[in-house]
């Protein structure tokens, strides 16, 4: 046994030496061999090109929409639906969440329904959400807002019962008031989960953006794109299009995360 | 108390299991951030079979590191820790440790907990099934076998890992602070029942703990270790008198009485050995 | 034994009566009588009130279909979706779309779950296979099981191939992830107390690493099958001549929204016995962390 006992942090935080560490490049070595191999069968002719494009391919088709600006309009279209359903849904996500886990009559009262309505499968809304509201972008907007709205909702009603007991007590010894309860206890207590139903919900919010813009394929967007790539067999397209998936995903994903440590700092003091 | 007990009959209860300690030169190293820093120095302490020993310092001494390497869970040392002779090289089930939080596996029950420690015995299984019902009654737990840890209070969980570590029977059991959670009045009652289970299973035992009072009514000897880097201060003989020649029943030691006067000298002597490690100002020794 | 050992012994078994907890008298409010009550018709009070908000809303809707405030088109009548469930039921095809719906979903989960869980303990277990898997990994679920469809449609066609990959994908990242940070996430104390007593690696496999991380690889089942079901959905909305999804596609295009909402009833339904299913197993697995509560 070589390594010391304790666990302890490296000291070197320079970043090239932490970015081209050799456990780093590890993880590399599949990615780059999947790449290398679909490169190989690609250009080898050993898959159809037509079923699996180079690299080249999707770049070129990736240069030339963006050239067209098609690009940037799907993108910023999808964007757009998610962040104005991911708003809508999660600020009714917080409201609700708060009433149920605030008021015991509306807990016990409509708790067990709402309870019961978060089993049915977001996707199964579709059909019902275009009869009602069409297959324009209120619908579309609609159904991002319900799937943000869920998972905020259930975390915020569970973080507002779990305001602790103790801390409850202190406010009753210190004889605050109503606001000043919720604003320095159970808020604060909440805030975690509420940030944990959001981020969720920021997840959710951007798959109901694909399924919205599948199921509704009118206006643009990535779906759209997508959905058109597979009609006309343009595998180059629909391969953009999980990439652009995967990458505006990952970039929400990051921020959200980014948000919640900053919000909730005092914990890791 | 002790007289009511029946040693345990063990198959494995071999005349040579003596349980000599003997430490030589030992001194421990750790790299923190890059920097050395020593967390024993040069200790050298001979434990001889049956013996209870003590050892007391403020935190940060080592002690514990000191049971660590004994155990065999940290393998990296210089100098010799020797037991029956032999070199002590990683784990082995002729040391058991107890440690300050029970370590229970909350999904078993406790008997299931307390056969843990013959997993890696080769009894046949009835004889398993015995010693752990016999060592769950040795601690007082009969009734409570199939209780799980959430069920038991914090005392009781302690004595369950008491049995675990006992039902191999080891040549030696290492104590780490184990009562250092519980409550007064529980702690000095597993006090009592530990010294009687040590002396009935005739165990070799070093218990570390922060708690002078507790050190000189379980030991035999007292080790004084300053921190900085950990090293013996002293060793003071607890003045209990010798055990039988057959390793049996202990001597009428003034450690069942607090509040002996001879006791209240040692703790004295204990307490200026312990504070000789620290600066202390002498505005509050007057007081 | 002394007073003191008898006073002990008393105390704990009164612990262990009063099931790990000691109960302190508490200082409350003065109740209603109607609280006091209370205990006694605690279970019959609490499905009234769960039952009255659905009932209410339900009166709200015959109430509005009766007077006509919403044209039919828009909002069916109860009795109409209650018909056409009646009537799906009556010719079995309610009971042959929802079995091909879990069919499906229960083939898919056993293969992405299984995955997940080979992959989540292989990424547990060992830091290089997790150092080589971990970016390729979280690249590829970054894309949601949604995205894949298209790419699997040209790839493997729109049969049962498509579904069964989708389903899988779907549950094999929560149970990949999950399993993974239980497994991890073994306190060192515990393993500490393996190492003592000599366990080798079998042992701490099997007695320390795999019990301990239960409860995490339990949440990532249970997240894998409720994204499972919900994946199954999408993908029969979107490519399916049978199934439950199928189903609300057929009521949507022929404008009949009782059926749409009949069949959401249903896929609303076995969402939740499936899920209620594992909880049971859960609870059943964990009943230790339970006993001492």
């Amino acid at each position: 046994m070589s390594t010391p006992d304790l666990a302890i942090a490296p000291s070197s935080r320079r970043l090239p030496a932490r970015l081209f560490h050799p456990r780093r490049l590890q993880g590399l070595a599949p990615v780059l061999a999947l790449l290398a191999g679909w490169e190989i069968a690609s250009r080898s002719g050993l898959l159809d090109p037509k079923l699996l494009p180079s690299l080249l391919t999707v770049a070129g088709r990736a240069g030339r929409e963006l050239a067209e600006g098609r690009l940037a309009v799907d993108v910023a279209a999808s964007l757009a639906r998610d962040i104005a359903g991911f708003g809508i849904g999660s600020l009714a996500g917080i409201v609700v969440g708060l009433a149920l886990g605030l008021s015991r009559a509306a807990g016990r009262l409509i708790g067990p329904s709402f309870n019961a309505v978060k089993q049915i499968a977001i996707f199964a809304w579709i059909p019902l959400i275009s009869v009602w509201f069409g297959v324009g972008e209120e619908a579309k907007i609609a159904f991002i807002a319900l799937a943000a709205f869920t998972p905020v909702a259930v975390n915020t009603w569970e973080g507002a019962c779990a305001a602790p007991c103790k801390l409850m007590e202190v406010a009753r010894v210190l004889e605050f008031g109503r606001w000043r309860s919720l604003r320095l206890v159970i808020l604060p207590a909440a805030l975690p989960a509420i940030f944990a139903g959001l981020h969720l919900g920021l997840i959710n919010a951007w798959l109901a953006t694909v399924g919205a813009e599948y199921f509704m394929t009118v206006g643009p967007g990535i779906g759209g794109l997508m959905t058109e790539g597979r009609e006309h067999f343009h595998m180059d397209l629909v391969l953009l299009g999980v990439l652009l998936l995967g990458l505006i995903g990952l970039a929400l994903n990051t921020l959200a995360a980014r948000l919640e440590a900053r919000a909730l700092r005092w914990r890791h003091r | 108390m002790a007289d009511t007990i029946h040693p345990i009959h063990h198959p494995a209860h071999q005349a040579a299991a003596r349980g000599a300690l003997e430490i030589r030169g030992l001194t421990k190293r750790y790299r923190v951030s890059g920097t050395p820093f020593t967390a024993l120095q040069d200790i050298g302490l001979s434990v001889a079979p049956g013996e209870f020993v003590s050892i007391v310092g403020a935190s940060g001494c080592g002690k514990s590191t000191l049971l660590r390497l004994i155990v065999g869970l940290e393998r990296q040392f210089d100098g010799e820790i020797l037991l029956d002779g032999r070199p002590v090289a990683g784990p082995g089930l002729d040391r058991a440790i107890v440690f300050q939080e029970h370590r229970l596996f909350p999904w078993l029950t406790a008997e299931e907990n307390v056969a843990l420690g013959l997993l890696k015995s080769h009894h046949p299984a009835a004889d398993k099934r015995r010693l752990v019902r016999e060592h769950l009654e040795l601690v007082g737990l009969g009734a409570f076998a199939k209780a799980y840890p959430s069920q038991l209070s914090g005392g009781m969980s302690q004595r369950v890992a008491i049995a675990r570590a006992l039902v191999a029977r080891p040549r030696i059991l290492l104590l780490d602070e184990p009562f250092g959670a519980l409550d007064a009045l529980t702690r000095s009652h597993l006090q009592a029942e530990l010294l009687r289970i040590v002396r009935a299973e005739g165990i070799t035992a070093i218990l570390v703990t922060h708690d002078v009072e507790e050190a000189l009514y379980l030991g035999d000897r007292v080790v004084v270790m300053h921190p900085r880097p950990g090293r013996i201060a002293g060793i003071i003989p607890a003045g209990r008198l010798p055990l039988a020649e057959d390793g049996g029943a202990p001597g009428p030691g003034f450690g069942h009485d607090r509040a002996d006067p001879a006791f209240i000298r040692l703790r004295e002597a204990v307490l200026a050995e312990l504070g000789a490690g620290h600066a202390q100002p002498p505005a509050r020794r007057a007081a | 034994m002394t007073n003191l050992e008898l006073s002990r012994a008393a105390h704990e078994s009164a612990l262990i009566a009063g099931n790990g907890r000691l109960d302190f008298p508490v200082e409350t409010d003065p109740k209603p009588i109607g609280a006091l009550l209370r205990p006694a018709l605690r279970p019959a009070l609490c499905v009234v009130e769960a039952l009255a908000f659905p009932l209410a809303l339900f009166g709200l809707w015959t109430l509005s279909s009766r007077l006509g405030w919403l044209p039919v088109q828009i909002l069916p009548t109860p009795e109409q979706v209650a018909a056409t469930l009646a009537d799906l039921a009556g010719s079995g095809d309610l009971w042959f779309h929802t079995s091909i719906s879990l069919l499906r979903v229960v083939q898919g989960f056993a293969l992405g779950g299984t995955a997940g869980l080979l992959l989540g303990i292989a990424m547990g277990l060992s830091p290089r296979v997790r150092r080589t898997v971990e970016p390729l990994f979280t690249a590829l679920a970054q894309v949601p099981p949604l995205g894949w469809i298209p790419v699997l449609m040209l790839l493997v066609g729109i049969d049962e191939g498509l579904k069964l990959l989708i389903i899988a994908k779907a549950a094999l990242v929560p149970v990949a992830l999950n399993t993974q940070k239980g497994i991890r996430n073994v306190p060192d104390s515990l393993r500490e107390v393996g190492a003592v007593l000599a366990f080798g690696r079998w042992a701490t496999l099997t007695r320390i690493v795999l019990p301990a991380a239960v409860p995490s690889v339990f949440t990532g089942v249970r997240y894998g099958l409720t994204s499972a079901w919900l994946a199954l959905v999408a993908v029969e909305l979107l490519a399916s001549s049978e199934g439950l999804g199928y189903l609300m596609v057929w009521g949507r295009q022929l404008f009949q929204l009782d059926m749409v909402i009949a069949a959401m009833l249903v896929v609303g339904l076995v969402g939740f016995a499936l899920d209620w299913t594992l909880s049971r197993v859960e609870r059943r697995l964990q009943r230790w962390e339970l006993a001492g509560s």
